[in-house]
């Protein structure tokens, strides 16, 4: 119950933040855009995608049509994912920092919740608003193409949880970096850093980082760092695989999981540990 | 029932590289508060007085010793159930109203949604805060800060309350206002443990005081033992003590002076008082009043963190 107050309260806090309306005028400008430009066009020949009422396909078959209706919306989603990086994290790094600051920290602890509680409410709320976002515009898209194609994909609604699942996987290194540092500043760096020095270069180490050694050890520890950190690059072309009808593997999710969750322990533990 | 007890408590801050550099901030605490108190915790900037009390709300962890709070050894997140703290420089989220603060830490508290809107309306009422109740704390000066700071320590409705510079930045209506509002919550029975530096205000309330320097416990008992100064009375006449009483009265006690029409008498015990009195009863000196001489409780605590008045 008091994780549910806590996760209340910082959408509230996010809510009054200027960030994160950014995030959701870009999304309602996109679903502008995506309403004036996309179309469907029905000839003798079959049908046809249109893009400001010019074919953007030949026509072709219904089933076919549903294809690339899906690989627009991949793409967008694609899209989309760069915009959740950049402004979900700039938009919510701030709220464990703000929460672990002298003078707000003492209000929290001195009630009967305990610190993981507390970390967990605010990871969950930050997370909970960017599910918001996300569905917002994964959810008027869907209704876009839809009405406008005809093309009803369910697998493309269901991104929204894939790709908040992404960020939240992310947002658990955001989330440890501000409990060690309580600096927003430092907590950005951090998930922007990880999310380009370490789980790009260890995604693709087999084609870069390997290149640089032979040894067996030094390989043996870029896997290690790869299966112990959230795979996020993995999870991102895993998501638009699904989202296009193609298959994508399940580990990288599962493992993410448990190395979001193993970060999230870890920091919850040197919060426990801390003098206020 | 003790509300407060703490035994040998010590805490040792460590930081910079390694954690070498040690700050000792508590040495070897020992105190009592009784249940119903109004206990005040006295000392200069970086005696330690705040760090007792996160130490007692488990805000930071004890180097050496032990503490309890309602008979609960602590840390015990329970005991927090049944605390308000009111902490110095707090911080509440600006974008949210008074009420919403109140709503916002009371249900973080355990307080059951149903009872919260009655319970805030009454605590805003009492601390004078009801016609800005739905205005944004962002908006809020420092004493209406104090002022919601002080609901939110109640909003609960604890048992104890910690207060830490209650009347920072509160003008004196507001702070007499305060004082009013610990003493019927120590008529409810309520316990309140007061850190402050208004050392005025704090001999207007409290039952007990400790004062603390550097981290240690220099002394600890009521306003009226922290103010005491040995056997000195103030003995009110009406005109001029004769030469030939003053003499006489020098031969059997420690000092004896007239300032005005009052004379101070120093004596080792109080038979040395009432024979001062039948002295002057004999020379036909009128007695207006007899009062025990006293210090302010701020000049016995300038005494004390000076060492003057060390024991």
């Amino acid at each position: 119950m008091k994780i549910i107050t806590l996760v209340r309260g910082t959408i509230r806090e996010l809510a009054a933040k200027a960030t994160l309306y950014v995030l959701a005028g870009i999304s309602t400008l996109m679903l502008i855009f995506a309403a004036l430009a996309i179309g469907a066009d029905s000839t003798a020949d079959g049908m046809s995608i249109t893009f400001f009422g010019k074919p953007a396909s030949p026509p072709v078959t219904h089933d076919t049509l549903a294809e690339l209706a899906g690989k627009l919306e991949a793409g967008f989603a694609g899209g989309l994912f760069f915009g959740v990086v950049v402004f979900g994290v700039l938009g919510t790094a701030g709220v464990i920092p703000d929460a672990l600051e002298k003078g707000t920290v003492d209000l929290y602890l001195s009630k009967p919740i305990a610190r993981w509680q507390l970390l967990l409410g605010k990871y969950l709320g930050s997370v909970a608003v960017i599910f918001l976002n996300i569905l917002y515009f994964i959810g008027g898209l869907w209704l876009i193409v839809g009405v406008k194609v005809g093309v009803w994909n369910t697998q493309f609604l269901l991104s929204a949880f894939l790709l908040t699942y992404v960020f939240a996987s992310l947002y658990a290194v955001v989330a440890f970096f501000g409990v060690v540092s309580r600096n927003m500043a430092i907590a950005i760096i951090a998930g922007i850093l990880y999310l380009l020095l370490v789980a790009g270069p260890l995604e693709s180490r087999q084609t870069g980082l390997y290149l640089l050694s032979e040894s067996g050890v030094y390989r043996g520890i870029l896997d290690g760092l790869y299966y112990l950190f959230p795979q996020i690059p993995a999870m991102e072309s895993g998501a638009i695989h699904l989202i296009s009808g193609e298959q994508a593997l399940v580990t990288p999710f599962a493992q993410s999981l448990l190395s979001a969750g193993g970060i999230l322990g870890l920091a919850a533990w040197l919060l426990q540990r801390r003098d206020f | 029932m003790l509300a407060i007890e703490s035994d040998a408590l010590s805490k040792v801050y460590r930081s910079g590289m390694f954690r070498r550099q040690e700050v000792t901030a508590l040495t070897g605490f020992s105190i009592q508060v009784e249940t119903g108190q109004i206990f005040s915790l006295l000392g200069p900037n970086g005696a330690g007085k705040t760090t007792f009390i996160k130490m007692l709300l488990s805000l930071a962890a004890p180097t050496s010793g032990s503490a309890s709070v309602l008979g609960r050894r602590l840390p015990d997140v329970r005991v927090r159930e049944k605390v308000g703290y009111l902490p110095e420089n707090h911080r509440y989220p600006g974008y949210l109203t008074g009420e919403q603060v109140l709503r916002y830490f009371g249900a973080l508290g355990g307080a059951p949604s149903g009872a919260l809107p009655g319970r805030i309306a009454t605590l805003m009422e009492l601390v004078g805060m009801s016609q800005w109740r739905t205005m944004k704390v962002k908006k809020y000066s420092k004493g209406m800060m104090q002022r919601l700071g002080l609901a939110q320590a109640l909003i609960n409705d604890p048992e104890i309350i910690f207060l830490d510079e209650p009347t920072d930045g509160v003008d004196p209506v507001g702070r007499k206002e305060i004082r009013e509002i610990l003493r019927d919550l120590k008529r409810r029975g309520k316990t309140i443990f007061l850190n402050s530096h208004l050392l005025s205000e704090v001999e207007l309330v409290s039952d007990r005081v400790a004062v603390l320097d550097k981290g240690h416990l220099l002394k600890v008992g009521t306003v009226d033992e922290m103010t005491a100064t040995g056997q000195a009375y103030v003995i009110g006449i009406t005109g001029t003590l004769p030469d030939t009483v003053t003499v006489a009265a020098r031969a059997f006690v420690i000092g004896l002076s007239q300032q005005g029409e009052n004379v101070t008498a120093e004596c080792r015990t109080t038979a040395e008082l009432n024979q001062v009195i039948d002295l002057l009863r004999r020379n036909n000196v009128e007695i207006t009043s007899v009062t025990r001489q006293r210090s302010t409780l701020e000049e016995s605590f300038i005494s004390l963190i000076t060492g003057e008045g060390r024991p």
